[in-house]
């Protein structure tokens, strides 16, 4: 097989991933410091798909400022679920299951109720293609994967200096430990639930002029972002990017040799391979 | 030795279950009614052994795929071997059962979430497999149709038949009668005192001496069985098998019935199929605001009644004396009986 | 936190104390010998059998129980019920039996619970009145028995009894010290962590003594209270503390 279809089948398979890895770490970083899954997460990543749609399409605004008004809109509106919903859900797994899940169908009807079940095409800010010898790739995905490469780069130095940020992880670790060093849980907690739907929101943003946005939009991207942080381990940031790419690896070229159904069955089975090997993911903690 | 109050609730709580169910016929016969009636038997046969795994704090998010090795095994064994439903529905259960030792032995593995993520992966790879490989036994993306009813049954030279809705009806009812036999009687075991027991404290189980994961897999593969066999009464039933029926959407219905219900009872799902499902056809009449309503429900139901409907009459109960009683209630507090 | 290079060895019918300051890695020897984790090197053997590698479930079928630091119990069950999930390894075990109500499994179920019962007497629990009430509603001393009686329920041979002492009043306390003598008087091992010096001085037969999860002496108590090394890292600690 020449080598350029490899190359292009990988970076194919890696332009998305990427972007599902930060559907992956908004869920990993919500479910460390709260305990609990959020089944509607995909549901955010709709909302900033379609705060994008408003700005570009019926608003006329350039693509970067209304991303990062997205990716605020979206944050905001995580602030209010976690204040009046999952705060009461801290550690109940199986509750904030069920809560969740009512949540993304409120929110996946209420879209659809609101903007209609029609696909919304947001036009692209970005044309033309690089080319490297035979392998090709538009500039719009280029721009989506620095996007995303540059995101993961402001969470890891977020998490890693600021002091909120090490109040998150700190909580994540140990949260009497936290509480004891006179960290605020409550605040801590709800920032962190904001941050992880921005991250949801900001990757809405970013493959909506690649897709179009619709209601059940959110539905591919959680699964795949599932794959990726179970793959990773839960709660590990290096993990979920290691996750996201291993993804993109096997899909990308599983694509070359497979229908698209078997290459769904593949990140499975990747999952279930990586689970038997290591019960708590590549970066789990044992 | 008189039964314990325990007993006497588990036999009161099987007496309706039974009246209940055996005698809603006498009520109505309209086709719609018995229809849906006959859909909650059977999410009961699944809820209930859900939450018989639930109960020691896993969620196995595979649970219908069990219900999909049954139905297809059933269909194919009846199709193709020209075996009789009779037989048919037992090798469905017991097929479930044995996919679910390796399933479950793998997945048990883990706990919390990975557990359920890795339940969820598990699903998935059965569907798809359902969905796109062995098309000539599956059926691929079509499915299967023409699936035949149950065979006569001869009983004490009386023939039964298993064509009409009603008659339909009262052999899922004798299913979950016999399902339900199994789990409440384990429920008020040992086997049910212990897997209440690993919920609150898995690590402190085994180190009393409790093989947790033993316990956890006979849990699973009994849940599977259960499964399996509700699968098979819903291919012959339906006479038509996707792979849809078993994927993600019906199994999460499952699970918010069962938990919406409470799981710390073995009512607890009955509670939840039952109410849940007649509430959404009543909330169909919101038309486009069908789901919207259903998902506030459930977010509401959850916040206000954390342990599900079943712990309801309890917390009236207390509101009532707590209104009643006044501040003696508040003082007693604390103090045994 | 970790323990490297130990070796002890717990003689039978002994109340054998671990101490240390804190951090020693006192829990964590527990931890390995009932199986809650696994060593990384090395070999535990009771009774000339190697149990390290062993389920913790299966540790304690071989006659090795243990309480927790944070008194540990079945939060949402009554006193008894907590006393027949201990008592499960005499009970017959799995579906069938508890399905079909055999014999045998009726007969074990009576004999269980009469354990449990004869345990709630003997640790000043009994009465009926007290075996239907919910644990959480217990004060903490009852608490601390059931945890000890629980870890009996099993038949351990050798019981690992974390903090026996903890939050009790010095009555209280003395009471249990009393409980623990009579228990090895008939024949039970006891192997326990505890920080009240007084009490494991004038209680245990042979004392360890860890500091960063190495030991650093072992010896009878007196040994032990004339041991310069213990003095420094254990007494250093303590003023370290104050």
């Amino acid at each position: 097989m020449p080598i350029e279809l490899l190359v292009q089948a990988l970076l194919n398979g890696f332009a998305l991933a990427l972007v599902y890895v930060l559907v992956a770490l908004g869920l990993t970083l919500i479910f460390s410091i709260l305990g609990i899954i959020n089944f509607a997460h995909g549901e955010f990543y709709m909302l900033g798909g379609y705060a994008t749609y408003f700005g570009v399409a019926v608003f006329g605004l350039h693509y970067v400022p209304t991303l990062l008004l997205a990716i605020g809109a979206v944050g905001l509106a995580g602030v209010v679920a976690e204040r009046l919903i999952f705060r009461h859900l801290r550690g109940k797994t199986l509750n904030a299951f069920i809560v969740s899940l009512g949540l993304l169908w409120v929110l996946q009807s209420g879209a659809q109720l609101t903007f209609g079940v029609l696909d919304k095409p947001v036009p692209s800010a970005f044309s033309g293609i690089i080319r490297a010898g035979r392998v090709i790739i538009s500039v719009e995905r280029f721009v989506v994967v620095l996007a995303a490469v540059g995101l993961i780069a402001v969470l890891y130095g977020f998490l890693q200096w600021s002091r909120v940020g090490r109040a998150m992880r700190a909580v994540a670790q140990d949260p009497d430990g936290a509480a004891l060093q006179g960290v605020n849980i409550e605040f801590t907690s709800m920032l962190g639930f904001a941050v992880g739907c921005a991250l949801a929101g900001a990757a809405g943003g970013l493959l909506a002029p690649v897709f179009a946005v619709s209601p059940p939009m959110g539905a591919l991207p959680v699964v795949k972002a599932f794959i990726i942080i179970i793959v990773g381990g839960m709660g590990s940031l290096p993990g979920a990017v290691l996750g996201g790419l291993l993804l993109g690896t096997v899909e990308g070229i599983g694509s070359l040799f497979f229908s698209s159904a078997a290459v769904n069955v593949l990140g499975f089975l990747m999952v279930i391979a990586v689970l038997l090997v290591r019960p708590r993911g590549l970066f789990g903690a044992a | 030795m008189p039964p314990s109050p325990a007993l006497r609730r588990a036999l009161i709580g099987y007496g309706l279950l039974a009246a209940g169910s055996l005698g809603l016929p006498l009520v109505t016969r309209d086709s719609y009614h018995v229809d849906v009636a006959t859909t909650i038997l059977m999410n009961l046969v699944l809820t209930m052994s859900l939450r018989l795994e639930i109960s020691t704090g896993q969620l196995n998010m595979a649970h219908i795929s069990f219900m999909g090795i049954g139905a297809y095994a059933s269909t194919i064994l009846m199709m193709r071997g020209g075996y009789s439903f009779w037989i048919t529905l037992w090798v469905a259960g017991v097929m479930a059962a044995v996919w679910a030792v390796p399933i479950g032995g793998l997945a048990l593995r883990v706990s919390g979430p990975y557990y359920f993520l890795i339940t969820f992966a598990f699903s998935e790879v059965v569907r798809l497999i359902f969905n796109n490989f062995f098309a000539e036994w599956f059926g691929g993306p079509s499915g299967l149709v023409q699936i035949p009813k149950p065979d006569p049954l001869r009983l004490a030279g009386v023939q039964l038949t298993f064509v009409g809705k009603v008659e339909l009806y009262y052999l899922m009812c004798a299913l979950l009668l016999l399902a339900a036999a199994v789990l409440v009687r384990l429920d008020y075991s040992r086997f049910g005192l212990v897997g209440n027991a690993i919920r609150q404290g898995d690590v402190l189980a085994e180190t009393l001496g409790v093989w947790v994961f033993r316990y956890k897999l006979t849990a699973f593969v009994l849940g599977s069985f259960m499964a399996g066999i509700a699968g098979a009464f819903f291919a012959h039933s339906h006479q038509v098998l996707h792979s849809s029926d078993f994927s993600l959407e019906p199994m999460v219905l499952l699970v918010v019935f069962t938990v919406i219900g409470g799981t710390g009872s073995v009512w607890g799902p009955v509670v939840g199929t039952v109410v849940l499902t007649i509430a959404s056809e009543f909330m169909r009449e919101f038309h486009y605001y069908e789901i919207l309503v259903y998902g506030a429900v459930l977010i509401l139901t959850m916040l206000l009644l954390p342990e599900g409907l079943i712990s309801l009459p309890g917390k009236l109960g207390r509101l009532v004396r707590r209104g009643g009683g006044g501040e003696a209630e508040a003082m007693g507090a604390g103090v045994a009986p | 936190m970790a323990v490297s290079d130990l070796s002890m060895m717990v003689t039978p019918g002994a109340i054998h104390g671990l101490i240390g300051p804190n951090g020693a890695g006192k829990s964590t020897v527990f931890n390995l010998i009932s199986g809650v984790l696994s060593l990384s090197a090395g070999e535990i053997f009771f009774k000339g059998e190697r149990i390290s590698g062993l389920r913790p479930s299966e540790i304690c079928r071989r006659g090795v129980a243990r309480t927790f630091q944070a008194t540990t119990l079945f939060r949402e069950f009554t006193v008894l019920q907590n006393l027949l999930v201990a008592a499960h390894l005499r009970a017959a075990d799995g579906l069938a039996p508890a399905l079909f109500a055999s014999p045998a499994y009726r007969r074990k179920e009576r004999e269980a619970l009469a354990s449990a019962q004869e345990n709630l007497t003997s640790l000043g629990l009994g009465g009926t009145a007290q075996a239907g009430r919910s644990v959480e509603k217990l004060p903490h001393r009852d608490q601390k028995a059931l945890s000890i009686a629980m870890a009996l329920a099993t038949g351990a041979e050798l019981v690992l009894l974390d903090e026996p002492l903890a939050g009790l009043t010095a009555q209280e306390r003395e009471e249990t010290l009393g409980a623990l003598r009579r228990l090895r008087d008939r024949g039970l091992t006891i192997l326990l962590v505890e920080h009240d010096m007084k009490a494991v001085m004038g209680l245990c037969d042979v004392v360890t003594v860890l500091d960063h999860g190495v030991r650093i002496a072992e010896g009878t108590p007196r040994e032990i209270q004339e041991n310069p090394a213990v003095i420094e890292a254990y007494l250093g600690a303590e003023d370290a503390r104050a």
